[in-house]
């Protein structure tokens, strides 16, 4: 299965329980740790082909509009396109890529302009043609159109003046959005928008450029056609695709994706992308445990669409000398147990932060590998992620004693039962329904939640389901009533805690299906709070505001955290593998090397 | 025998049409996957969502989605879209499919050679060191998982993680029409993994039928004409005990040709089975229906093989 939430990074791979007994299981406090140099290019070798092993089925889509989920930015969209802004391996702000410098702003923050950097060529059949602002432009516009499938548009480009509220069928005219001329870009927006102004969500692919003159074709009917016949920006191209039609020798759905060099691509022009390898070709439908030791007893290979290794492979890589091959890092996600706040008692803060209190954090953590797969979480927003600290950091904050002890403690939990209305400290209600995926580890998880929950009496209606059943027809649909959601998590869509907040706790998010606010959370006050965060234009400003929405959401345990997931990484001892903070810490693989 | 086939074949028609209804039905009415709210991203709006569940025509009741799909299936061959491949199904079937006949075809010729010959001489040489060293090794192999026994055999046999480096690793598998000799060697430690428990099956059956065979008066007559041992073995022997493997053979073959999940995994050979098994996961629901469809066509059709080859093996049947 591959990475197809977004929202649930890890999820869909991690296969194995990774128990790393070897690493200090019972450890409370263990910092995620980076086996290897995760940025240094320091010996960066120009040239050499890599091979990339994928066990989930690769990237989703071909089509820059569509692509939104891990494995589709590291495999895509860094290699082979460039947009309005981008990531570095060291960035944790947006770097101008195709904008010469950051936005200009004026109208109070509600105008941006962007000044489009010269001299980026497309790759052929249009290797003539430079990109121009009005590129962009229908970029974004097509991004609102419902054959081409963009998942974020209308979460992040809502408030753009003229913006679509709901998909169109052909590709709309967003008159908030002009070209003046080629090499000027204006937004309009109806507010400020912290992501646009800090510009996080223009480094999001919808601002890939596309020819208006040559996409319209593919993207009439029902499904755009445009990823099929895409012309690239990036250092590489998928190969044979110079022709204008991406061939089966360069893509094959789910086996096989082989890049080149793109011979349009100039170096002095990106900003962001080293591109050392000369080919990278990345082969789908692996069986996990064969190619974790294809990559380690190798030669350059590196690992793809999977978070980890099987369990006991990652225990010996770490305790030998392959230990050098492995890099790990925070992902920028978590993962929670959702309490449905309008499902009684669970309506209770009492009975919630009971809960909290009784979770062995440690345990549920040793469910999915131990210390090397994360970090005990004590609040919502992950490590490196603006408001972290703020938000009390590492420790969490003192006054949330439910979270002190990270392998629970039962008589706490005990206390906040009877302030929650059960003199005896134990539940005596009805079970409550929990939902949870039925593939390991997650499995593992839930059934741990579930016995950590009898300690204090409470029952559960337990069921395992699939995990895009679980989501799509359980945890994310209210309707459902859903009590507990014990295996869900969250990840950043970039360096901005927004995008960790608003869809989990915004009262308005609350949907009759696709509903991310699980807990369903509609608390007018934090959702005005929420409102004015997102206007924030100061970056230091809309941190500290995140942070304490983090705070006074962690003090009401409409979720409990248990886990900052870290990304493990690991190639062939011939590789320099570089990792890419912007997307989870998956490879960057245009900055990674061969030795 | 023509009307007999042809009715036969319309029979297949009618069975494949109520697999395809149950599987329909059974992914519409149980909890599954939402396509619309999978493909809407993760934080869809109503009307994001509405407008894709109206675009795959998820808004209709399932009859009329399961008419739609029929309709096309049946004028144009359309097996629809796979929304969590963006690919049509079609395309990606016959796209998988050439992976599973290469491996179905080689691993059936092993484990029929093996098991016929293997099965055969224990037989005859009951008793024998030979008999009974094979007679334990197939217990072995029955009893052994093939995704462990293809595990074992990349770990020992494979060229890139193998302590005995001999045979190509998984992902080295090419299509025929690429290299046909990367194509055999590629496909040679497969063949031998997922034929080994079935060999050991036919080997095991093969052997107590010709036991039981070989005591029956018309054998003890062939001999007293003065048939040669050899003769009466296979002309009278083989030639009635081997009915039940065709029977089993046939089956087999065609649950194979569906699709060997566990070998084409384990030396990611991207097959159907494989296709199969990451659309359950996902939920994708016409990918499901177009595996499940073409699995229960190779069986019927299998089924169908294995009915009008026993018109020539066995005399007594008889078709009319």
């Amino acid at each position: 299965m591959r990475k197809y939430l977004r929202s649930l990074p890890l999820l869909a791979t991690a296969v194995a329980s990774i128990v790393i007994a070897g690493c200090g299981g019972s450890s409370s406090s263990s910092s995620s740790s980076s086996s290897s140099s995760s940025t240094s290019s320091a010996a960066a070798k120009n040239g050499g082909a890599v091979t990339v092993l994928d066990v989930a089925g690769g990237v989703d889509s071909l089509d820059p509009g569509y692509w939104y989920y891990q494995t589709d930015y590291t495999e895509l969209y860094q290699p082979t396109q460039r947009a309005l802004y981008g990531f570095t391996p060291q960035a944790t702000s947006p770097v101008p890529d195709l904008a010469t410098s950051q936005p200009i702003l004026s109208n109070g923050g509600k105008t941006l302009t962007f000044h489009i950097r010269p001299g980026v060529h497309y790759s052929a059949p249009l290797a003539s043609r430079t990109v121009a602002a009005a590129d962009i432009k229908y970029a974004m516009e097509r991004c609102f159109a419902a054959n081409v499938g963009n998942g974020y548009a209308f979460t992040y480009f809502n408030n753009i003046v003229g913006a679509p509220t709901k998909p169109t069928t052909t590709v709309p005219t967003v008159s908030g959005i002009t070209a003046p001329n080629a090499s000027t870009l204006v937004i309009k927006t109806t507010v400020p928008v912290g992501v646009l102004t800090v510009p996080n969500a223009l480094a999001l692919p919808c601002t890939v450029p596309i020819p208006q003159d040559y996409a319209a074709n593919f993207d009439k009917g029902a499904q755009s056609t445009y990823g099929m016949h895409q012309v690239f920006t990036g250092p590489y191209m998928i190969s044979g695709a110079g022709t204008g039609t991406v061939p089966s020798s360069g893509y094959q759905t789910g086996k096989l994706l082989a890049l080149v060099r793109n011979p349009s691509w100039v170096k002095s022009t990106d900003p962001i992308r080293p591109a050392h390898f000369d080919t990278i070709t990345f082969k789908g439908g692996n069986d996990i445990t064969v190619a974790s030791q294809q990559i380690l007893s190798g030669q350059s290979m590196m690992s793809g669409d999977f978070a980890a290794p099987p369990a006991a492979v990652l225990k010996q890589g770490l305790t030998t000398s392959q230990k050098s091959q492995f890099q790990i890092a925070p992902s920028g996600g978590n993962r929670y147990i959702a309490l449905n706040t309008t499902v009684k008692p669970l309506d209770n803060v009492n009975f919630r932060r009971a809960i909290a209190a009784v979770i062995n954090r440690n345990a549920l953590r040793l469910t999915r590998g131990g210390p090397a797969i994360g970090t005990v979480a004590t609040h919502f927003i992950p490590p490196q992620m603006p408001g972290f600290e703020q938000a009390g950091g590492t420790a969490g904050n003192p006054a949330d004693d439910f979270y002190a002890n990270p392998n629970g403690n039962l008589a706490l939990a005990e206390s906040y039962m009877k302030k929650a209305g059960y003199p005896s400290g134990q539940y005596t209600g009805a079970p409550l329904l929990t939902i949870a995926d039925n593939s390991q580890p997650a499995s593992n998880t839930a059934q741990a939640v579930q016995s950590q929950l009898g300690q204090i009496g409470i029952k559960l209606t337990f069921r395992e389901v699939p995990h895009a059943t679980m989501l799509t027809k359980y945890c994310e649909v209210p309707k459902a009533a859903v009590a507990i959601c014990p295996t869900v998590g969250w990840g950043k869509d970039f360096f901005d805690s927004q995008s960790m907040i608003t869809p989990v706790f915004y009262g308005p998010n609350i949907v009759p299906s696709g509903n991310t606010n699980m807990a369903q959370v509609n608390v007018p006050a934090l959702n005005t709070q929420m409102q004015a965060a997102e206007q924030l234009t100061d970056p230091s400003a809309r941190a500290s505001a995140w942070a304490n929405l983090d705070k006074e959401i962690t003090s009401q345990v409409y979720v409990v955290t248990w886990l900052w997931d870290n990304e493990v990484g690991f190639h062939s001892t011939n590789v320099n593998g570089v990792q890419w903070p912007f997307n989870g810490n998956d490879w960057d693989l245009t900055a990674s090397s061969l030795k | 025998m023509a009307k007999y086939i042809i009715r036969r074949l319309l029979w297949v028609i009618v069975l494949l049409f109520f697999v395809s209804l149950i599987t329909f039905v059974i992914f519409y009415l149980l909890p599954s996957a939402d396509p619309a709210t999978l493909r809407a991203g993760r934080q869809p709006n109503p009307a994001v969502v509405a407008q894709i569940r109206h675009n795959l025509g998820l808004d209709k009741p399932w009859y009329t989605q399961y008419f739609n799909y029929m309709k096309a299936l049946v004028l144009h061959f359309n097996f629809g879209y796979s929304y969590t491949n963006n690919v049509n199904v079609r395309t990606l079937i016959f796209d998988r499919l050439p992976a599973t006949i290469s491996l179905t075809v080689g691993a059936a010729i092993l484990f029929l050679v093996l098991g016929i010959g293997v099965g055969t001489i224990s037989a005859v040489r009951r008793r024998s060191k030979f008999d009974r060293a094979a007679m334990g090794t197939a217990l072995v192999a029955i009893s052994a998982p093939v995704y462990w026994l293809g595990l074992l055999a990349l770990f020992v046999f494979a060229k890139d993680i193998g302590k005995v480096p001999i045979f190509p690793g998984a992902s080295s598998y090419v299509p025929i029409s690429q290299s046909p000799t990367q194509w055999f060697t590629s496909l040679l430690l497969p063949w031998i993994v997922l034929a080994a428990s079935f060999a050991a099956i036919y080997a095991r059956l093969l052997r107590a039928n010709l036991i039981e065979v070989m005591s029956e008066d018309y054998i003890r007559t062939a001999r007293a004409k003065g048939l040669s041992e050899r003769r009466v073995i296979y002309h009278h022997g083989i030639r009635s005990a081997i009915t039940p493997i065709v029977t089993a053979a046939g089956l087999d073959i065609g649950v194979l040709l569906g699709g060997a999940i566990l070998t084409e995994t384990v030396f990611n050979i991207p097959g159907i089975g494989r296709l199969a098994y990451d659309s359950i996961l996902a939920g994708d629901l016409p990918m499901i229906q177009g595996t499940v469809l073409l699995g229960a066509f190779f069986i019927v059709i299998m089924n169908l093989v294995v009915d009008v080859a026993y018109a020539f093996i066995d005399p007594r049947v008889r078709y009319s």
